[in-house]
C-alpha cells in the first residue's frame, strides 16, 4: 500500500491547474451564454506569445531585441506572463466582433465561429512557429525539484497551482465584488433592464470576452512547461475544459472551480492505483454526475425540470 | 400433376443456381481484387499515410521529408522503369479510424499502387488491412511494434524500422548484470507500448532480473507526476519507460526536471529523434536508435547534406532516424522496382523478401537484409546516451554500441508470422 498522501497533495494541485485551464472558458459561457471553441487554441497562442518573449532573441530593430533578452529571465517571466494575455486578450475583442452577429441567435453560428477561429489561429501558429516542439523556459527559482515527504517535487508545478489559485481568486473578486462583475451579471440575467439602466451592454460584452481570453492565455503560459508547447496543445485543454463546464454546473463559478479540483483529484488517485484508468476517470466521474445530477454539480435549475 | 424434371425446368434452375452460386461466390469471396494501373507513360503513384498531427506528429512530418527526398532524387535521374513517380499524402492524425479512410482513398479513388509511412503501430495496422484487401504494397516504415512482423504481418507489408524486442535487446542484458535486478515498466496501453514492455519482461526476467511493477500509461497523457511519485514510492533500481510520441517527451521533460534518472537508471527502447530535437536538455537514461547523423560512416555526410539542401525551413537542421526510415525504405522498393523490371505487385514482394544491403549502402555498421518469412528488416540497432562531449548543438547523442543483426533477432517474430500465400494475393499492376 501507498502512502496516500503525497497522491492528495498532487490530486490537489492539479485539480487547481484544471480550475485555471477552465476558468476563461466558464466566464464566457457562465455570463455570456456563449461556447467559445477557440478556447484551447487561444491557450496555445498564450503560450507560444510568452515562448517568443523568453526564447531565442525577438527580430527587433537593432539592440531592442538583444536589449529584452539580457533582462533577467525572472523579469521577463512576469511580464511575459502580464503581456501574452493582453495580446490575446486582443484577438479576443476581435473574435468577439464577430460573434457579436449570433447573439440571440442559433446557438450552432456562435460555435461554428469559435471553431473557425480555433483552426485559423492554430494555422497561424503553425505558419509562424512551425510544427515543432519548444519548451519554454523558466527562471531557476521556480525550477527543479525539492524533497518533502522524502519524496521529490516539482517547484515549478507548486508555482504553478499557487499563480492558479490567485487567478481564480482574482476572477472571483472581479465577479462577485465590483460593480463591473454585478453589472455582467446583471445582464447576463436581464439584458433589457440592464440596458434601461443606462450600461452599454456591447462594451460589458467585449470586456468579458478579452477577459476570458486573457485567462485562457494566463493558462497556456502557466501549462506551458509542465505540458510542453506545440500547435495541437490546445486539444489538450479544450476537452478537460468542457468537461470541467458541465460536471460543475454551466454558469457556477465554484461549481466549475470545484469539479476541477474533483476532476484534478480522480485523475491523480487513479494514476496511482489504477494508472491505466486515469485518464478516462474523469470521463466516469461526468457520467456518474450528470446521470444523478443532469444540470451539473452547481448548474440552475432548468424550468423543464420544474 | 407429375413431378417430373423437364430439360427446360433443368436449364432454368441450373441457371439459376448458377446465378446464385455466382452471386454468393462473388458475396462471399474469395476477395480478390486484381488492379491494372500501369500504362506507358503513366506515373506511378505512391501514398504517403504519414501521420501530421496527433501524438506522432512531429515524426510523420520528419517521415514524409525522407520519402519526398527520395521520390525527388528517382525522378531527378529519369524515374523508375522510365516512368516518374508522383505522390499524394494526406494526414493520418495518428488514428487508426483515419488512416484506414485515407488507405482506402489512396488505393481506389487515388489510384496509387505503394503505400508507405506509419509511426503509430495502430495506425500502421489500420493501413495493413486495407493494403491487404487490394493486395496494394504497403511500406511501414517506422512503426517499431513487434507485432507488425509478428502476428500482424502480412505478404503485401514490409516493416523497415528496428522493433522494440530488437532494441530492447540490445541493452536489457547488459543492464541487469551492471544496473540492477529491481525493474519497473512504465507503458504507453497501446500495441507497441505492451509489445515493447511484454518483450522487455521477458529479457530481464531470462537475465535474472525481476519485474516489481508495472504502471500503464493513457495515450496523450500529459502530466506525470502521479507516476513519478510512485515510481519514488517502489524504488526500481532500473526503470524502463515503453512510451512514445508527445507523451515520451512530456514524460522525460518531467523526469529530467526532478533528476530522476540520477535515482534510477532508464533503459529506454527508441528514441526518434524528432522526439529528442524538441527537448534536447531532457535527454535521460540510456535509449536504441537504427541512425545517427554524425555516424562515421561512407555515405551519410552526403545524405546529411543532401537532406538538409531541400529540408524546409520548419525542418530540424539535420536528418534523424525517423527521416532515414523512410528514405530508406522508398529507396529499396523503387530499385526493387528496377530489379523487378515490372510495377507488378507479386514481383516487386518477390524482389523485396531476397533484399540484403550492405552496410556501406545502408549507411550502418553491418549489412541488412530482409527477413523473407515475416519482411522485416534485420539491421544494425544502435544503444545511445546524452552526449557529454558535443561537437555542436545537432551533436545530441553519443553512441554506446552497436550490435550486429544476428544478435538481436526478435524470436517471436518468425513463430507468430504467418504470411499468406502468393495466389491469395490481389495482383495489382502499379
Amino acid at each position: 500500500m501507498f502512502n496516500l498522501i503525497p497522491f492528495l497533495i498532487n490530486g490537489l494541485t492539479l485539480g487547481l491547474l484544471f480550475a485555471l485551464i477552465a476558468l476563461g472558458f466558464m466566464l464566457i459561457v457562465g455570463v455570456m451564454e456563449q461556447i467559445n471553441l477557440a478556447h484551447g487554441s487561444l491557450f496555445a497562442l498564450g503560450a507560444y506569445v510568452a515562448y517568443a518573449l523568453l526564447g531565442p532573441p525577438l527580430p527587433l530593430p537593432a539592440g531592442v531585441g538583444e536589449w529584452w533578452a539580457e533582462l533577467p529571465l525572472g523579469l521577463r517571466y512576469v511580464l511575459a506572463l502580464v503581456v501574452a494575455p493582453c495580446i490575446v486578450g486582443l484577438l479576443g475583442i476581435l473574435i468577439e466582433q464577430g460573434m457579436r452577429r449570433t447573439y440571440g441567435k442559433d446557438p450552432l453560428f456562435g460555435l461554428l465561429l469559435t471553431f473557425g477561429a480555433a483552426m485559423v489561429i492554430e494555422d497561424v501558429i503553425r505558419s509562424i512557429w512551425g510544427t515543432r516542439d519548444y519548451i519554454l523556459p523558466t527562471p531557476d527559482a521556480i525550477s527543479g525539484g525539492f524533497i518533502a515527504l522524502n519524496l521529490i517535487w516539482s517547484t515549478y508545478r507548486f508555482f504553478a497551482a499557487f499563480a492558479a489559485f490567485v487567478f481564480i481568486l482574482l476572477t472571483w473578486l472581479l465577479i462577485e465584488r465590483t460593480r463591473f462583475g454585478a453589472v455582467i451579471k446583471a445582464g447576463a440575467h436581464d439584458s433589457e433592464m440592464v440596458r434601461a439602466l443606462g450600461y452599454d451592454l456591447a462594451k460589458l460584452r467585449i470586456a468579458v470576452f478579452a477577459i476570458g481570453t486573457m485567462l485562457a492565455a494566463a493558462a497556456g503560459v502557466i501549462m506551458a512547461p509542465i505540458w510542453g508547447i506545440r500547435p495541437h496543445m490546445g486539444v489538450d485543454a479544450v476537452i478537460p475544459a468542457f468537461l470541467i463546464i458541465v460536471l460543475g454546473g454551466v454558469g457556477s463559478f465554484w461549481g466549475a472551480v470545484i469539479a476541477g479540483l474533483m476532476v484534478g483529484m480522480v485523475i491523480g488517485l487513479t494514476a496511482a492505483y489504477a494508472s491505466e484508468w486515469s485518464l478516462l476517470s474523469m470521463y466516469i466521474l461526468l457520467i456518474v454526475v450528470v446521470t444523478f445530477r443532469a444540470r451539473g454539480l452547481f448548474g440552475k435549475k432548468s424550468i423543464l425540470e420544474a | 400433376m407429375t413431378d417430373r424434371i423437364t430439360r427446360r425446368g433443368l436449364v432454368k434452375g441450373g441457371t439459376m443456381l448458377a446465378g446464385a452460386a455466382a452471386g454468393f461466390g462473388t458475396f462471399y469471396g474469395p476477395w480478390k481484387h486484381n488492379r491494372a494501373y500501369a500504362q506507358e507513360g503513366k506515373p506511378i503513384k505512391i501514398g504517403l499515410t504519414c501521420d501530421a498531427s496527433g501524438m506522432y506528429g512531429a515524426s510523420g512530418r520528419d517521415e514524409l521529408r525522407g520519402i519526398t527526398m527520395c521520390i525527388d532524387e528517382f525522378n531527378a535521374n529519369g524515374g523508375v522503369l522510365g516512368r516518374k513517380i508522383e505522390w499524394i499524402t494526406a494526414d493520418t492524425e495518428t488514428n487508426p479510424a483515419t488512416a484506414s479512410r485515407v488507405a482506402e482513398r489512396f488505393i481506389t479513388r487515388e489510384d496509387c499502387s505503394i503505400l508507405i509511412g506509419a509511426i503509430h503501430s495502430g495506425v500502421a495496422n489500420a493501413i495493413t488491412q486495407v493494403a491487404e484487401k487490394y493486395g496494394t504494397i504497403y511500406l511501414n516504415s517506422n512503426s517499431s511494434a513487434p507485432t507488425e512482423a509478428g502476428e500482424n504481418c502480412s505478404r503485401i507489408k514490409f516493416v523497415w524500422d528496428g522493433n522494440g524486442t530488437n532494441f530492447t535487446m540490445s541493452s536489457v542484458k547488459a543492464a541487469v548484470e551492471r544496473v540492477g535486478k529491481k525493474w519497473l515498466l512504465l507503458t504507453n496501453d497501446y500495441v507497441w507500448g505492451h509489445e515493447t514492455s511484454d518483450a522487455t519482461r521477458k529479457l530481464v526476467e531470462e537475465a535474472g532480473g525481476e519485474i516489481i511493477d508495472e504502471l500503464l500509461i493513457p495515450q496523450n497523457t500529459r502530466d506525470f507526476t502521479s507516476y513519478l511519485l510512485k515510481i519514488q514510492q517502489i524504488s526500481p533500481e532500473v526503470v524502463a519507460p515503453a512510451v512514445g510520441g508527445d507523451d515520451g517527451k512530456i514524460l522525460r521533460a518531467q523526469v529530467a526536471e526532478l533528476g530522476l534518472d540520477k535515482q534510477a537508471a532508464w533503459v529506454q527502447s527508441q528514441q526518434d529523434w524528432p522526439d529528442v530535437w524538441s527537448a534536447p536538455d531532457s535527454i535521460v537514461g540510456i535509449f536504441g536508435t537504427n541512425w545517427y547523423h554524425k555516424l562515421k560512416l561512407p555515405g551519410v555526410d552526403d545524405f546529411v547534406k543532401r537532406w538538409q539542401a531541400r529540408a524546409d525551413a520548419d525542418a530540424i537542421p539535420v536528418p534523424g532516424n525517423v527521416s532515414y526510415c523512410g528514405y530508406t525504405a522508398m529507396r529499396e522498393t523503387l530499385r526493387a522496382i528496377e530489379r523487378a523490371g515490372s510495377t507488378n505487385n507479386i514481383a516487386i514482394i518477390k524482389e523485396l523478401e531476397q533484399l540484403k544491403i550492405p552496410a556501406a549502402d545502408r549507411m550502418q555498421d553491418y549489412d541488412a537484409w530482409m527477413n523473407p518469412d515475416t519482411h522485416h528488416l534485420q539491421q544494425t540497432i544502435y544503444l545511445a546516451r546524452r552526449n557529454p562531449n558535443p561537437v555542436d548543438d545537432t551533436d545530441l547523442y553519443e553512441i554506446i554500441s552497436a550490435s550486429k543483426p544476428e544478435d538481436v533477432i526478435d524470436p517471436e517474430e518468425g513463430k507468430l508470422c504467418k504470411l499468406a500465400p502468393y495466389e491469395q494475393i490481389p495482383t495489382v499492376d502499379g
